[in-house]
């Protein structure tokens, strides 16, 4: 390099490059790789135990758990619906029916963790096949209405017909057995790795959190990251340049309902349980809401959606007076965040940190902002 | 044998019959283009042989192959590719993206198990992406979203998605409606490009008859449903069924 391109580099706008770097960064599948390991071993202590920050957030190490499980199934649901742009109504389905497998195959074949995770998932990508033979010949509102039929017709399936396997509304108990007949999940840790992660219980998630992000980096790199956006935008188009839509869809479907039955085995192993209520449709509900609100087609929507969620139910739920009405509250946020920023809490963040590098610009978004929602009503 | 070929094509919507008994076929390395007024069946006419239409009687042939019950997808992998009259372009992706989408079409067939490869790693379809970029020339705007393209800009992406299927016989609807003089240029060269350079076949539609009759082999003219008449520009200009139906209407468009 020669004086004249580093004088140039730093005469010009150091800050502009350094943003450009920035910019380069943080889409590599290392970065997010790494961020997402940082989350984890941040994640419970921050929300749970550290000084100061966790009694803000008033979480606790449990919660840091099912956070993390739900936002798999967040990430997993994102991909059919952020992604792909086929909303369904009864991912429930995906997540009730690998945790029942998990827990069938814990209770009478062989408890070992990972092994019971695997055969949840496997059992949702089965469910994912059947599911997909018959909504992918729908589209649009029927699609998701259909959806949340099948994952109601199980819900009742597992009610009352299959009280006998399913122990119905008392559900099923599985005993915690070691991973890999070794390791003791409950095994708490002393010292540093004690303070940040308590225990191997939240490694096993928190490792699994961390491979599902990469996954879906990764498939968001490749050509069905692109092919599954091209259908999302228009269908007809992408079918005329050749690609066998029906085949694609069919793949972004299995893929989601393979992951979103892997947070089903995971909650099985996590709450040494798997019941009814997994499939009922408030579950699928329950995702759409988070999924939306973190922001749509985006890599840490779904998990800051999820939280913000679980910060609610589970947090907001405490607190005096308000507390009963914090369905309500999270009702008019999620309403408020999405008629003003489409894409989301995350979207919301962009938004700030872009306009923060250029203030000129926040003011004139700002305005732009506002002049659309008057004059559209919001309706976007 | 001809690459293209129809015979008796009829389409009927209800009590409508919008194509009666067509028959045209289209030799390889040719411009044929199609004209007729308004409600003549001319996208029908596309809509019947790509395969999003199902024909109410006759037969499409494409290099031998019957296409009749082929969906959309298969005929553009047998080298069928088509631009649409809207611009029928993905928004929200980038124009390098939109571009890309049909270059893996070309590439890989019309599905592959590769979703745990990334993108950058596909030579053989970033070299395409880059050079119809480039024949297009929308190398500068590779990068924006296609949906902040001015409308020219969009026209012309919408032939360059056509170009990267890689096809061997592209329709092309109406390429130039809507397009500024110098770009409505540009596009006229282009096709002639593409006849020459690519060795395409070019099935044209278009209402500007001044490119009508500049660059075409032959016409086909539609009214009503049925093909009335069909030659080389002068003797479609001098046909006087054709000027009765359509150019003898006044205006000429």
């Amino acid at each position: 390099m020669s004086m004249d391109t580093i004088r140039n580099s730093f005469d010009g706008d150091s800050s502009v490059l350094s943003w450009e770097t920035w910019n380069q960064i943080k889409h590599t599948e290392r970065f997010v790789f790494l961020s997402s390991v940082l989350f984890v071993l941040l994640f419970s202590y921050t929300f749970g135990r550290a000084p100061v920050i966790s009694d803000v957030f008033q979480g606790y190490h449990g919660l840091a758990m099912t956070i993390l499980i739900w936002s798999i199934f967040a990430l997993g649901f994102n991909l059919l619906l952020g992604q792909t742009g086929l909303l369904s109504f009864g991912h429930a389905m995906f997540f009730g029916t690998a945790s029942y497998a998990a827990a069938l195959f814990a209770i009478h074949v062989y408890n070992e963790p990972l092994l019971v995770v695997l055969v949840g998932t496997l059992a949702a990508v089965t469910l994912g096949v059947v599911a997909a033979l018959i909504l992918l010949r729908l589209h649009t509102v029927y699609f998701s209405i259909v959806a949340l039929a099948i994952a109601q017709f199980l819900y009742f399936l597992a009610r009352e017909p299959l009280v006998e396997v399913t122990k119905g509304i008392n559900g099923l108990d599985i005993p915690r057995a070691p991973l890999l007949g070794l390791v003791e999940l409950e095994h708490e840790y002393s010292g540093l790795v004690g303070t940040l992660l308590v225990n191997n219980l939240y490694i096993f998630i928190g490792a699994f959190f961390v491979a599902v992000v990469a996954l879906i980096t990764r498939i968001r790199k490749s050509p069905y990251g692109l092919i599954f956006k091209a259908i999302r935008e228009n269908e007809t188009r992408t079918a005329f340049v050749g690609l066998d839509v029906w085949r694609y869809k069919f793949a972004a479907f299995i893929l989601s309902a393979a992951i979103v039955g892997l947070a089903g085995g995971l909650m099985a192993v996590n709450t040494q349980f798997a019941g009814v209520e997994r499939l009922y449709w408030s579950v699928s509900g329950d995702i759409v809401v988070m999924t939306v609100l973190g922001g749509l087609g985006t890599l840490a929507g779904p998990v800051i959606g999820t939280f913000v969620f679980f910060y609610f139910k589970g947090i907001v739920n405490g607190f005096p007076t308000l507390g009963n009405y914090w369905l309500l509250l999270l009702a008019l946020s999620f309403t408020a965040v999405v008629w003003a920023y489409p894409d989301g809490i995350w979207g919301m963040l962009t938004d700030f940190t872009a306009a923060l590098r250029d203030p000129k610009e926040l003011l004139s978004n700002a305005r732009q902002r506002i002049s659309d929602l008057v004059s559209t009503g919001g309706d976007r | 044998m001809a690459l293209l070929e129809t015979r008796g094509l009829t389409k009927e919507f209800g009590g409508l019959t919008a194509l009666d008994g067509v028959d045209i076929a289209v030799e390889e390395g040719e411009l044929v283009s199609l004209i007729g007024p308004n409600g003549a069946g001319k996208s029908t006419l596309i809509n019947t042989i790509t395969g999003q239409l199902s024909p109410t009687a006759g037969d499409v042939t494409y290099a031998g192959t019957d296409l009749v019950g082929m969906k959309p997808f298969e005929i553009a992998q047998l080298g069928v590719g088509r631009s649409f009259q809207t611009a029928s372009i993905l928004p929200e992706l980038t124009v390098r993206e939109n571009i890309q989408v049909a270059s893996f079409a070309a590439e890989h067939g019309s599905f592959r198990v590769n979703f745990l490869r990334r993108r950058d790693s596909f030579d053989a379809v970033q070299e395409q992406t880059n050079e119809i970029l480039e024949t297009i020339d929308l190398d500068s705007k590779a990068d924006m979203d296609a949906q902040s393209l001015p409308y020219g800009d969009k026209r012309r992406l919408e032939v360059a998605i056509g170009l990267a299927t890689d096809p061997d016989l592209l329709f092309m609807d109406e390429p130039t409606a809507g397009m500024s003089p110098t770009e409505t240029e540009m596009t006229v060269d282009l096709i002639g490009d593409l006849l020459t350079d690519w060795g395409m076949t070019i099935f044209l539609v278009e209402h500007d008859m001044d490119i009508v009759f500049d660059v075409s082999d032959r016409i086909f003219t539609l009214h009503q449903g049925q093909l009335i008449a069909r030659g080389t520009p002068e003797e479609i200009r001098e046909h006087p069924a054709v000027r009765e139906a359509y150019l003898g209407g006044g205006d000429g468009a």
